[in-house]
């Protein structure tokens, strides 16, 4: 029965309330305090330290081209990848391109991990791209976006 | 400091054989407010108050690590997979942007 009532509660969103303008960007990079504010641009140039980032269809993106509400956006990254010691995927960042930090998730994956895969849910400010980045252990960068067209902001 | 929410450690399929890839969740109650929102009745900003770094230590060893940012859904779920290497723990921790830690363990019991 709590079980139950667990998973009924994880399945309701909760939207978070009207958008003020965000405070200053904090650079911690491994855990971050804040809200923070950084452009997309720039959030791509800070993970890949400049590196020109490829596109790649080794990368899946699922997210939902129309989400109903921008509180809860499923997004799913899947790399092609053996995963090995020498050929894995050494980080999964997912971007979100309007947001006003478009930084959302650094997922740093490890062989033990056996598939190079992340899923979680995002809140989207509005209609944008989400984007994977994704790192290779040869320190190459591939990426993936998708356009996800948001009905109901997930900022209230 | 922690108070006491709840977690849940998810493996699919919940049989599994020792080198196997499962999949693994973790999911808890949690805000995840992000330091922008304004409460409805006071008009105050709501303070950030979000997860911001997540760890899976399988026996030990430490195989995902994650640094989170303020966009991530209320009540998250943080979903990847696991090669199944022996028995023993898995055990997630997190930590969010006010100092507030958590840590849930489930065993790991292959069979065959």
């Amino acid at each position: 029965m709590q079980r139950r009532e667990f998973f009924k509660k994880l399945g309701t969103a909760t939207a978070v309330a009207a958008v003020i303008p965000a405070m200053s960007f904090a650079d911690s990079a491994s855990k971050p305090t804040g809200p923070n504010k950084m452009d997309f641009k720039t959030a791509v140039e800070t993970i890949t330290g400049g590196k020109k980032p490829i596109k790649s269809d080794k990368v899946h993106l699922k997210a939902p081209e129309i989400a109903e509400n921008g509180a809860v956006v499923p997004v799913t990254v899947t790399v092609d990848s053996p995963m090995t010691d020498s050929n894995y995927v050494k980080a999964i960042h997912i971007l979100n391109g309007k947001n006003s930090n478009a930084r959302c998730i650094d997922v740093f994956l490890t062989p033990a991990n056996g598939k190079a895969m992340f899923s979680t849910r995002v809140k989207l400010s509005g209609t944008q791209d989400v984007t994977a980045l994704v790192e290779l252990s040869d320190g190459t960068f591939l990426i993936a976006s998708q356009n996800v067209k948001v009905t109901i902001g997930g900022c209230g | 400091m922690a108070e006491e929410r709840k977690s849940l450690i998810k493996i699919k399929p919940k049989r599994y054989k020792d080198g196997e890839i499962v999949k693994v969740s973790f999911m808890v109650m949690h805000p995840m407010a992000t330091g922008m929102g304004k409460d409805k009745k006071t008009k105050k900003i709501i303070p950030a108050k979000y997860i911001n770094s997540v760890k899976f230590v399988y026996n030990g060893k430490e195989i995902t690590h994650m640094t989170v940012w303020e966009s991530l859904s209320v009540n998250p779920v943080f979903t990847t997979y696991m090669k199944i290497n022996g028995k023993g723990k898995l055990t997630v921790t997190y930590t969010d942007n006010t100092g507030e830690m958590h840590e849930k363990s489930k065993k790991i019991k292959p069979r065959g």
